[in-house]
């Protein structure tokens, strides 16, 4: 892998990869220099997680070839334990793909250590039924919880300590395609069917549809509740340039609906370090800086343009993922074609 | 329950210190369990008057008087339609209903409306025991206002449903107001009880773990100052921010300042002469009580001690930490009443929607511990030599869309990622099972959206029908190895083999056991003819086991079709030109032959046939047909 800083532009910082990546992942550990996990993005079944570290001060990516693994088919997402021991040399990263995956990291310094399987989390029964995973969530209150989504309709939560099923949920009348955990037992999760809904797993009978795609059936791709501020979450719709801001205080009605994007959106984060920040990015090549209005005071109406996104950067082509650094709130990785950049908010 | 005129005086006050239309007083019927009309006062436009006496009287008197008319004439219709009874004479100064306007004919319909607790506006209010503001009330719903439409024709705007005393107070208006919690709070005022809500001074974040216990006795703010200042609450919305900041700043300082400012302002006093900090402060502590619409983010923590304190009837204050959390609830729907949407629609929770507002809870809860142990900047701070660039909202500073080329897809690595990734999975499936077992429908659980995946499914589809056709190819050969067949079908094909292969074993024992006998007894006997003979035997015997077993020279059939595939075994006595006519036949019967295997014993002539079976029309050779057209030509001579 080369690295590269671009010189036309002194805080974008470009690595380039050999295959286009997809997936990727901060690791939350706030001591270590910015490590980063970027999954490849091949339509065949040799695909590979490989490992990269950024160091703030000399700009420059070191990749950690030892570190990295080969995933069979891309993962659809990669995510660091949300907790981890600060002086441990070991992390613990989960991906999804055909089933969910935990992968142990040994980082001894130096570029050099090793990644070994951990555990496959497989539910189906037989081996002729397979629900792959569009996503999943580490939750962040209990963090021997992962919640998975999969085109089987249902999410299934495990409890990774024992390697078992703490509860499966037919989540909707659709394919699930992204789950996002609210506290340690609420979670939500967008669908094909175009609906958010909110389960509890303290009662699992009912779950809350919290907002619902006007027009019916437009699938929602995915979504993030906003960790630093759990009344607000943010969901994206199917072919849309449209952001959908939700305060579960009140279903049915967002609070905002960003509209500046000029393609369809892809992703987006929300700031970890400010309760009512976020940044997506899409198909116009922008990744913009929002500041979500609070509710709206009773007599006071939203602008009828829209709300404008505070800051805005332009990559040059489609960004197909995004993610806000936890432990460096600073920093904000982007992923196009084949390259990923580090932007320095 | 105050004396029936006191309620009068206070309805009238209250009705007209406001300045809306109607109040009225919904009081809960002991027998019945309702709520029900028990007095009002009218304060609305009057079509016409009808007094007896020219003298002048004083607007309130006269309005006092055409409440107590409406009311007559409200009974004497009541009366009338009850029937039986002879409509009274009334007097020809009384009111008759051509006299009223629509918004007197709403006043007086409402006499007749009861409500069961928690049924309609007034019923909860009274079970919620928090006030409930429909504005709009002439276009809402009958199912939340069940006089909706008698409101549309009266043209009521606003309807205010308060729970006092034991009852429920309603006032009503023409105009349009919207929700003001300072007048609900300076109606409550005018009927006598005890204040349940202590306004509380706002308090800083720091202070949540350090719960302020007064010693001095409650000051009470009278809520009659307030409604002025309530309203400028909601355009102070940076000043609150930046007071919040202040707050946090200052937290030790800035509770002795809230206690000195407590102290020293008295109940009757003048506000306006109160310095601005304060008046913020209190303003602040209005809404934050009331769970303003506004940014709540940071005042969770103040209302949970809030409401920790409150909650006394004694006055003392005595933190009560775990009647804050039980307190949450209530406070949820509450901050749910002050939300922008009008508040029937949230009022309107069915049964279903109280769980959710339990998960709220528990999350707002989860929000509120978060909010305190970490530091979070509520102002976003950008570093010096950041990527970004300010957004400009210019149009034609935007920077240019990508070019889209004809084959680009929106969303493209995003729709393969949820989409095509998981076919992938699903079809490497697949193959793992073609090769190996019997799967049911391997990988059929995959559901298919976009065209993309309709190629896919069409692949499945052929493999499915390849597997079978395997499946089926082999239940024919099989067929054709075991000697009695009963019936065609699979499960019997599959029977009969195995009690063939059963009886095959029996037989190699047999066989075996027979041999090692022959053997010893070989060495015994020396006797060359019974060898001979025995071994004649043994070979005849042999001679006999392969293959089919041998039959007299009968004419047998046997005829099996499973779907298009077709086995026929033919023995009969030998003709010439049999094999040609028995193509002919099979092929006149749209029987497509595949192989043929034939031979001649003797003058037996025994043959197999494998065919496809044609489907021509609709019409499919049956077995019966083909038994019955190969016999013509078999026995025919």
């Amino acid at each position: 892998m080369e690295q590269s800083s671009s010189l036309l532009n002194p805080n974008a910082y470009t690595m380039d990869s050999p295959h286009p990546v997809y997936a990727m992942a901060f690791s939350p550990s706030v001591s270590s220099p910015l490590r980063l996990a970027l999954g490849s993005f091949l339509e065949e079944y040799n695909n590979r997680v490989d490992f990269v570290t950024f160091d703030e001060e000399s700009t420059v990516f070191r990749p950690e070839p030892a570190l990295s693994f080969d995933h069979p088919y891309p993962a659809t997402k990669l995510m660091f334990h949300p907790r981890p021991i600060p002086s441990s040399t070991s992390s613990l990263i989960a991906s999804s793909g055909d089933f969910l995956r935990l992968w142990q990291v040994n980082h001894d310094g130096d570029g050099a250590g090793k990644s070994e399987l951990r555990s496959v989390l497989n539910n189906s029964k037989s081996s002729d039924f397979c629900a792959p995973l569009t996503s999943f969530d580490w939750n962040e209150a209990e963090p021997r919880r992962i919640g998975t989504s999969s085109i089987d309709t249902t999410c299934t939560v495990w409890d990774i300590e024992r390697g078992a099923v703490e509860t499966q949920l037919i989540a909707h009348d659709k394919e699930v395609y992204d789950i996002a955990w609210g506290e340690a037992g609420v979670f939500a999760s967008v669908s094909a069917d175009g609906s958010v809904r909110i389960f509890d797993l303290r009662d699992k009978e009912h779950s809350t549809i919290v907002y619902e795609s006007p027009r019916p059936d437009t699938p929602l791709l995915r979504l993030a509740w906003n960790k630093s501020d759990l009344r607000y979450m943010a969901a994206i719709l199917m072919d849309s340039n449209r952001i959908i801001i939700l305060d579960i205080r009140s279903p049915a009605i967002p609070v905002a609906e960003l509209q500046r994007h000029r393609a369809c959106v892809n992703t987006l984060a929300w700031a970890p370090q400010a309760p009512r920040h976020l940044c997506s990015a899409g198909d116009d090549g922008q990744a913009l800086i929002w500041e979500v209005p609070a509710a709206a005071a009773p007599g006071t109406t939203l602008p009828p343009e829209g709300v404008d996104p505070m800051l805005s950067y332009s990559a040059g082509a489609e960004i197909n993922q995004l993610q806000w650094s936890a432990a460096h709130p600073d920093w904000i990785g982007i992923a196009f074609e084949s390259k990923v950049q580090l932007l320095r908010v | 329950m105050a004396a029936p005129i006191k309620l009068q005086q206070a309805l009238q006050s209250v009705v007209q210190s406001v300045q809306w239309t109607y109040s009225l007083f919904w009081q809960l019927c002991p027998q019945q369990g309702i709520l029900v009309w028990r007095d009002g006062y009218y304060n609305g436009a009057i079509k016409t008057r009808k007094t007896v006496q020219p003298t002048e009287v004083s607007t309130e008197e006269a309005a006092l008087h055409r409440s107590k008319q409406l009311r007559e004439l409200y009974d004497s219709l009541s009366t009338g339609e009850t029937g039986g009874q002879p409509v009274q004479r009334r007097p020809c100064a009384s009111l008759s209903p051509e006299d009223l306007t629509e918004s007197e004919w709403f006043y007086l319909m409402c006499i007749s409306y009861s409500f069961p607790p928690g049924v309609g506006l007034p019923g909860k209010a009274y079970a919620r025991r928090r006030h409930v503001w429909l504005a709009g009330a002439n276009e809402a719903d009958s199912k939340v206002f069940s006089r909706a439409i008698l409101a549309k024709s009266a043209c009521i705007q606003t309807v205010v449903c308060i729970p006092v005393m034991d009852g429920v107070l309603e006032l009503g208006t023409t105009d349009t107001v919207e929700e003001d919690i300072g007048l609900v709070q300076h109606t409550k005022s005018f009927f006598p009880e005890q204040q349940e809500m202590h306004i509380m001074p706002a308090l800083s974040e720091q202070s949540t773990s350090n719960p302020i216990s007064y010693t001095d006795s409650q000051p009470q703010f009278n809520p009659q100052n307030f409604p002025h200042q309530i309203k400028n609450n909601q355009e102070n919305d940076e000043d609150e921010d930046d007071e919040e900041e202040d707050e946090e700043a200052n937290d030790d300082s800035e509770e002795e300042n809230v206690q000195e400012t407590i102290n020293q302002i008295d109940p009757a006093s003048n506000f306006a002469n109160a310095e601005p900090s304060e008046l913020m402060q209190l303003e602040m502590s209005e809404g934050i009580r009331l769970g303003s619409p506004d940014d709540c983010s940071n005042n969770f923590e103040a209302e949970l001690q809030m409401l920790g304190m409150c909650h006394d009837t004694s006055g003392q204050v005595i933190p009560r930490q775990d009647d804050a959390f039980q307190d949450w609830q209530f406070f949820n729907e509450d901050l749910s009443a002050g939300l922008p949407q009008s508040s029937a629609e949230i009022q309107d929770l069915s049964p279903e929607n109280a769980h959710y507002s339990e998960t709220v809870t528990i999350i707002l809860q989860h929000n509120h511990i978060l909010h305190s142990t970490s530091n979070l900047d509520p102002s976003f701070s950008i570093s010096p030599n950041s990527m970004f660039s300010r957004w400009s909202s210019k149009r034609d500073i935007l920077p240019p869309l990508i070019p889209e080329g004809n084959n680009k897809i929106s969303q493209c690595l995003l729709k393969k990622v949820l989409i095509d990734i998981p076919n992938l999975h699903c079809n490497s499936k697949d193959e793992n099972l073609e090769k190996g077992k019997d799967g049911e429908g391997g990988g059929g659980r995959c559901k298919k959206n976009s065209s993309v995946q309709e190629e896919l499914s069409a692949n499945h589809v052929l493999a499915e029908r390849r597997r079978r056709e395997k499946l089926n190819e082999r239940f024919i050969i099989l067929r054709s190895l075991v000697p009695f067949v009963t019936k065609m079908d699979k499960a019997s094909i599959l029977g009969d083999a195995i009690e063939y292969v059963k009886q095959l074993r029996k037989r190699i024992q047999e066989l075996e056991t027979r041999n090692k006998q022959l053997e010893t007894s070989q060495r015994l006997k020396k006797l060359p003819i019974s060898e001979k003979r025995k071994i004649r035997a043994i070979e005849g015997g042999d001679s006999n086991t392969t293959g089919k077993p041998v039959r007299g020279v009968t004419t047998d059939i046997q005829v099996s079709i499973i779907e298009q595939d077709a086995l026929l075994e033919l023995q009969c006595p030998y003709k010439e030109g049999l094999l040609i006519n028995i193509m002919q036949t099979l092929h006149e019967l749209r029987l497509e032959v595949i192989s043929v295997n034939s031979s001649m014993e003797g003058a037996i002539f025994v043959a197999e046939f494998r065919a496809k079976v044609k489907d021509m029309n609709g019409k499919k050779a049956s077995i019966l047909e083909v038994k019955k057209a190969l016999n013509r030509i078999l026995v025919l001579r």
